[in-house]
């Protein structure tokens, strides 16, 4: 693939020259290289997109799409049958109606996490990013010990004192899982804070927080978005993973609890693989979804730097 | 202040925050610290309750109880499992080369093939067979790892009745070992495998458009040559502290991989206290979890600083 090559070693040179003559304000924009490789990048990021946006259906319109009421009660240990699609479990309950309305849960969960997240990811690496000094060695200090502390362990030790509401498992996780979009965004920062426009605007006497909020903030929000996708993900898991340990909130019926229960609760004994197989499946799913969507994202983005 | 002092300091932080949150927990979330110090399932007489209480110093003021327990820990003395009527020490040692046995050896097989196996990827994107090893792997990467060793476990020992149903035991041949530990073996190296994978594709992606790459095309170089020679080197050094980070993920997976398999290593122990509320066990494998993460951090910057000698402590 001769010409392929040409390609790429032509656009090594024009992300040398860009970044010389550049100061982020060009239009112009280089044919920009696809990150999956033609098709496959709007298939992958179409699968995905599809797959999250399926999702959000089902937990916006869980009454109407699940055939029955998640604890009304049938015979128990039905396999997978046309009158219960996806059997029931120990209590009677229909599992495809669980699944659907867990979804509310799980997804909030998800989403409550990684908005915390983010939100205190880009705070940190705004400020430290910058005021640079003695703000940045603090705040990037803090951030360097957060990430060393193995966050699993440490729910599962606060978890087990408080017995926590589900609400409180994700702002948990959200308090912990800040580091890698605070380091992000403060790269991002440390370079936009010289640009040309910033210097301009704050020669002229706009305040800090005028700056960060109108002049870097929104030229950031392209890399938060990928970030934000994929704490999702890990934000998921991770509620998933505590769920399966019983330390989830017993009275609300996430993925994780159900597949906590199927376990527990003899069903991986007895062989009933139709009570952990389908929660499991969801999960997978719906996280492949949002890594798929983050991973375009962040691909799409690098390739456009390179570019620029 | 040097790049090595503020590393330093910032680790020693890290190790001391760390512990005087395993401090406060117990003394400061709502109920009675003796209870959540003991354990849930300790029934004590009024008695005996006092004078454990006076034997603990729960009574004495914050800043003395607080040296206390550096004190202890110093003495390497984490706590007694009313539970287990064993030194939490002990259990913790006992378990861990369990752990270690089933964590570390797929540690270093799956980032090994990760890494060759992503950067293969990386470079040669477009090909059909790559296609399908990305999605199978990014498959595997998006599935909570206890959840693919229910599935393995419920086919393959289940219902295959190739491998043992239920964990390992110290007292079997190395062979009865083995048998024991391939499944979940198995299981944390596609974990680790698919995770390093995800990363190295990444970061041969990026370096491969870069000036160097272009340079060696142009001279001439074998595809292979350009990779693993020039490529493939560049795009190793964000692993390595990625891997380090990814170190307390990994060994939470171990967990969850044991308690699948009822093995008697830490995750096992650290779910049967989560189930008769063991806190001192809980509180103990906290610590320990995090002083490896730790060292395993220092190790990574040590090695990095090995080598990519434009990092250089002073």
């Amino acid at each position: 693939m001769p010409d392929r090559k040409a390609d790429s070693a032509a656009s090594g040179a024009v992300a040398i020259k860009g970044k010389k003559e550049c100061f982020g304000c060009c239009s112009r924009k280089a044919p920009r290289e696809r990150p999956w490789g033609g098709l496959e990048a709007g298939k992958a990021g179409s699968i995905g997109l599809s797959l999250f946006l399926a999702f959000l259906l089902m937990a916006a319109f869980s009454p109407l799409l699940a055939p029955f009421d998640p604890w009304l009660r049938f015979e128990p240990y039905l396999e997978p049958s046309w009158n219960h699609l996806l059997g029931t479990n120990d209590m009677g309950h229909d599992i495809l109606s669980e699944l659907i309305y867990g979804s509310r849960v799980s997804l909030s969960v998800g989403f409550g996490a990684a908005l915390m997240a983010t939100i205190i990811g880009t705070a940190v690496g705004l400020f430290s990013g910058y005021f640079k000094g003695t703000l940045d060695e603090i705040l990037m200090g803090a951030t360097d010990i957060f990430l060393m502390i193995p966050q699993i362990p440490l729910i599962i030790v606060l978890a087990a004192y408080l017995r926590p509401s589900f609400w409180l498992v994700a702002i948990l996780m959200g308090a912990l899982w800040w580091t890698s979009t605070a380091r992000v965004v403060r790269s991002k920062a440390l370079q936009i804070r010289e640009m040309g426009y910033v210097r301009a605007k704050r020669s002229l006497g706009f305040s800090h927080l005028n700056i960060i909020l109108s002049d870097i903030l929104p030229n950031i929000s392209h890399v938060l978005m990928p970030k934000f996708m994929l704490s999702i993900a890990s934000a998921m898991i991770a509620e998933a993973s505590i769920s399966f340990l019983g330390l989830g909130d017993a009275t609300m019926k996430s993925w994780g609890m159900m597949i906590n229960f199927a376990f527990s609760r003899g069903g991986f004994i007895n062989g009933y693989w139709w009570w952990y197989l389908f929660p499991g499946l969801f999960i997978t799913l719906f996280v492949l979804s949002v890594v798929l969507i983050g991973f375009v994202l962040e691909e799409n983005d690098e390739a456009n730097l390179r570019l620029e | 202040m040097s790049l090595a002092g503020k590393k330093a300091i910032r680790y020693i932080l890290a190790l001391f925050l760390i512990a005087s949150l395993n401090f406060a927990i117990p003394r400061l979330l709502p109920g009675d610290p003796l209870t959540n110090l003991l354990g849930e399932d300790v029934i004590l007489t009024e008695g005996s309750a006092q004078e454990l209480r006076l034997k603990m110093g729960l009574d004495q003021p914050w800043s003395y109880q607080y040296l206390e327990y550096w004190r202890s820990l110093m003495r390497l003395d984490l706590g007694y499992s009313f539970h287990l009527h064993r030194p939490v020490s002990g259990l913790i040692s006992d378990r861990m080369k369990w752990t270690l046995l089933l964590a570390v050896p797929p540690l270093i097989t799956g980032s090994i093939l990760g890494t060759i196996l992503g950067a293969l990827a990386g470079w040669r994107r477009s090909c059909r067979s790559q296609k399908v090893q990305t999605a199978l792997f990014l498959a595997i990467y998006c599935t909570p790892p206890y959840l693919l060793s229910l599935i393995v476990l419920y086919l393959f020992a289940f219902q295959l009745g190739l491998f043992p149903m239920k964990g390992f035991y110290s007292t079997g041949s190395i062979q009865d070992i083995v048998h024991h530990l391939f499944l979940p073996a198995l299981m944390m190296t596609l974990f680790t495998l698919s995770r390093n994978y995800m990363i190295m594709r990444g970061s041969v992606l990026q370096e491969k458009s870069s000036l160097y790459a272009a340079f060696a095309r142009a001279k001439g170089l074998y595809d292979k040559e350009i990779l693993f020679r020039h490529v493939f080197r560049n795009a190793l050094l964000p692993i390595i502290t990625l891997l380090a980070l990814d170190f307390g993920f990994i060994l939470s997976g171990a967990l969850f991989i044991e308690i699948v398999f009822s093995m008697n290593g830490m995750g096992s122990l650290i779910y049967d206290a989560l189930l008769s509320r063991d806190y001192p066990v809980l509180q103990g494998s906290f610590l320990i979890i995090t002083i490896m993460v730790v060292s395993a951090n220092l190790l990574a910057d040590l090695l990095y600083s090995r080598l990519d000698p434009r990092v250089r402590w002073q």
